[in-house]
This record gives C-alpha cells, sequence and structure tokens, in this order.
C-alpha cells in the first residue's frame, strides 16, 4: 500500500459515495463514512454554497476530484466531521493528507493548502478575503456595504421616477427630488382646483413664489406682474422672458390663446381669468396691453394632470 | 440585484383604498365646516390640502411607516380636533449613527441630495440616507396614487 498513492478518479463503483474503484481500502472507507452521517447534498457535482469551500469550488476542476472532494468536505460541514476525523487519524491513511501536522481546526485550516504535493494549490485562504484592491478593513467593508445599500434604493427609486434614465448618481438625485416637488405640487393643486376659482389658483401659486396679499381677487397681484413684464419687455425681450418664467408664466399672443380657449370651452369669455379649460384644469389667463399695439397673454399653467 | 425590490418593502394599497380615506376626510370637512362656510377660499384650500395628506398617510400605512408617522404626528400638533393620532410608546427612529459621524468619507454629492430630500420627505430628519430613500420610495408611489385619485375626483365632479 502506497502512502502517496494519489486516487485516481473513476466512476463510482458505491452508491454512496464517489469513491475510485481502484481504491486498495475500500473497506476502510466504507467503515468510515458509514459511521458518520454523510450529507447527502455533498455527494452531488454541484459545490457546496458556502464560503469556506471556494476551495472545493477551485478543485472541481482538477482531475483528482473524488479525492479532493474526500478532503474538502470537512471543511463545510463541520459538524459532520468529528467521527471522519478520529477515523482518518487513527486508520492508516493511504492517501497524503495533512491531518498528522495537528488538530482539527488546524487541519481544517491548511487542508486547503496542503493536500498533497502533486496537487493544485488552491488560489483562496479559506477566510474572507476581499477582491484585490481593497482593504479589509472592517470600517471600508461597511463602507462598501452601505454604499450597496444605498445604490440598490437609488435603482428602486430610478425605476419610479419617470425619464429616469440617467446614468449619473447626481442628475438622478436631481430628478427624483425634483418628481417629489412636482407630486407635492400636484395634490396642492388638485386641492384647489374645483373651489374659487382663479382667485385662490393664482394668489395660491404666487404665495409660492414668495409673499402675497390676502386678496379675493389676485388682481393686484396681476397688476404687479404686469408692470414689472412691461417694464422689462422695454429693456430687453429676453429678461423679460426669463422674468416670467420665473414665475411659471409664458407670454403667447392673444389669437392663440383665445383660439385655445374657445376650442375647447366655447361659452367661456377668452378674456376673463378663469380657470375651468377642461384642457388643463388650471390655466389661467391675464391679458396684457403692449407697448406695440399688439397685446399678449400670459398664461399661468400650473402641472397640468394628464388623465390617466 | 432584480429582486432587491423584493426585500425592500415597498407595498402601496390600491386606488379604493386612498379613495376612500380621502372621502371620508372630505366628509369630515364638510360636517365640521356647516353649509354657510365662512371663511375664506384659501382656508378652506388648506384645510382640503391637509385633509388630504392625512388620509393618504392613513391609507399608505398608517404608522407604520415612517413618514406617514411623522406627518400624522405634525397634523396632529396644529388642531387637535380634526386629527387622531396617539403616540407610541417607543419613539422609533432610523437614527444617523451615532459612532460614526464622519461625514466627509459619505460621499457628499449623495448626501447634499439627502440633505434636500430630507426637507421634502416627512419625517426625514433622523434618518441614514439609505433609510431615507426606502422611504422617499414609499412616499413617491403614496402621492402618485393619491394624485390619480384626486384627478379622478376632480374629473368625475366636473360640469360637462
Amino acid at each position: 500500500m502506497n502512502s502517496s498513492s494519489l486516487l485516481t478518479p473513476s466512476s463510482s463503483s458505491s452508491p454512496h459515495l464517489q469513491s475510485p474503484a481502484t481504491f486498495d481500502h475500500d473497506d476502510f472507507l466504507h467503515q468510515i463514512f458509514s459511521s458518520t452521517p454523510w450529507p447527502s447534498s455533498v455527494l452531488d457535482d454541484a459545490p457546496p454554497p458556502t464560503s469556506d469551500c471556494a476551495a472545493v469550488t477551485g478543485f472541481h476542476h482538477h482531475d483528482a476530484d473524488s479525492r479532493n472532494q474526500i478532503t474538502m468536505i470537512p471543511l463545510s460541514h463541520n459538524h459532520h466531521n468529528d467521527a471522519l476525523f478520529n477515523g482518518f487519524s487513527t486508520g492508516s491513511l493511504p492517501f497524503h493528507l495533512p491531518h498528522g501536522s495537528g488538530g482539527q481546526t488546524q487541519s481544517q485550516a491548511t487542508a486547503s493548502t496542503t493536500t498533497g504535493g502533486t496537487t493544485v494549490q488552491p488560489q483562496t485562504k479559506p477566510k474572507v478575503r476581499a477582491r484585490r484592491g481593497q482593504a479589509t478593513d472592517p470600517h471600508s467593508i461597511a463602507e462598501r456595504l452601505r454604499r450597496e445599500r444605498i445604490a440598490e434604493r437609488m435603482k428602486s427609486l430610478q425605476e419610479l421616477v419617470p425619464n429616469g434614465n440617467k446614468t449619473d448618481k447626481a442628475s438622478m438625485l436631481d430628478e427624483i427630488i425634483d418628481y417629489v416637488k412636482f407630486l407635492q405640487l400636484q395634490v396642492k393643486v388638485l386641492s384647489m382646483s374645483r373651489l374659487g376659482g382663479a382667485a385662490s389658483v393664482s394668489s395660491q401659486i404666487s404665495e409660492d413664489a414668495g409673499g402675497s396679499h390676502e386678496n379675493t381677487s389676485s388682481s393686484g397681484e396681476a397688476k404687479m406682474t404686469e408692470h414689472q413684464v412691461a417694464k422689462l419687455m422695454e429693456e430687453d425681450m429676453g429678461s423679460a422672458m426669463q422674468y416670467l418664467q420665473g414665475k411659471g408664466l409664458c407670454l403667447m399672443p392673444i389669437s392663440l390663446a383665445t383660439t385655445i380657449s374657445t376650442a375647447t370651452c366655447p361659452s367661456r369669455n377668452p378674456f376673463v381669468k378663469d380657470t375651468g379649460v377642461p384642457l388643463s384644469p388650471n390655466l389661467s389667463t391675464t391679458t396684457v396691453a403692449n407697448g406695440n399695439g399688439s397685446s399678449l397673454v400670459t398664461v399661468k399653467d400650473a402641472p397640468s394632470v394628464s388623465k390617466p | 440585484m432584480a429582486s432587491a425590490d423584493k426585500l425592500i418593502n415597498t407595498y402601496v394599497p390600491e386606488k379604493d383604498v386612498f379613495a376612500l380615506h380621502f372621502l371620508q376626510s372630505l366628509s369630515n370637512l364638510r360636517t365640521q365646516n356647516p353649509l354657510n362656510s365662512p371663511d375664506k377660499s384659501i382656508d378652506r384650500v388648506r384645510k382640503i390640502k391637509k385633509a388630504a395628506y392625512v388620509s393618504m398617510a392613513r391609507a399608505a400605512g398608517g404608522t407604520s411607516r415612517l413618514w406617514s408617522r411623522a406627518l400624522l404626528r405634525r397634523a396632529a400638533k396644529d388642531d387637535n380636533k380634526s386629527v387622531r393620532f396617539s403616540r407610541r410608546k417607543r419613539k422609533v427612529t432610523w437614527k444617523i449613527s451615532s459612532k460614526r459621524k464622519r461625514s466627509n468619507q459619505r460621499a457628499p454629492v449623495v448626501e447634499e441630495a439627502a440633505e434636500r430630500l430630507r426637507n421634502l420627505v416627512p419625517g426625514g430628519g433622523g434618518m441614514e440616507t439609505s433609510k431615507l430613500m426606502e422611504e422617499t420610495a414609499h412616499y413617491i408611489k403614496c402621492l402618485s396614487m393619491q394624485v390619480k385619485v384626486m384627478q379622478c375626483l376632480v374629473d368625475g365632479l366636473s360640469p360637462k
């Protein structure tokens, strides 16, 4: 009996384990294996799913498969080990096992590293090892975990927010924030839509822009805006547009505004402030007499809610 | 990590739950303030908006969600008549771990956005960033559901 003979892989004769048929000590093996409840999952070709068995998976591609299975198994299923190790240590070992060097835990640790002279050394140690280039410092591990968690949540948020195809994290976060603001504004606008007409709508909207006076009619506020816009228009059209945009208004020729309002609701007087244009229920119009002679209409458009 | 969303619990009930709560709160408002309605439209608007938020918070998770709890607490603080809210025995928050306050290490881009989110989402003041984003996801879902409900109401009740 050659102590350094290695088991050669071959088809298993015993249904219990993939022990090679050429093994001399069948009876010895049978004695050992019958003494302990052999975990059935181990017998499969699939590697056991624990981190300790990274060595096992590495060995599966190796030629001396079955032998390494026998070697590696104690690593993963520790609770089954005791009888095995006793058997191994007491019996005469036909194959080269490092059990002679020490106790159980040490053999567990070293089993993966020294399994025989001619076998390929395992690439990974049994303990948790970080990827190349990253520290195993517990703080940075926790940091990494936290970052992963945040990225995970951001991905789920990305699916919720429309226009969430931005790959950049910063712009994605901006989108999320804008969407939350937008939804809150929608709730606010919808809660006032059927209630008091233009007055409450425009005064509420201007309230957000910073300060308004308690008016049942917002004509005062509108006049202020008009004067401001007229003044700006005299200097520079661009700044006037920007000012309006900041307030959430836009300019359009009056003919277009009348067309829109008459097209959707012919009974309404287009020159009167109204919020009830069914197209977008929160539209209010203000006419501004321009110095050029043509009158422009500023259209205040709250975020229009599309029908579901 | 396609299954990651299953791990994070973002369950939002159906539209009817929201609708039910909202209509109940509206009818409560109506009984509270009988038909002469002396208050101005702005106050009415504010009341409706608050009723909308409170009903959303109740429908969405009651007190089992952080943002809903903070919302209800905030509403109950203002006026105790309309909102019934019982305090929890044990104050549950997801505190920023005081062990590691080295905020420099956290990505500053994410952190400033998280600050802005904290101001928007109710109850966001005491949460870690990861928990905050979870709450934001649920909040967004509930908000969109509430908006749908209100829009349906408006459409249904508007004269044609």
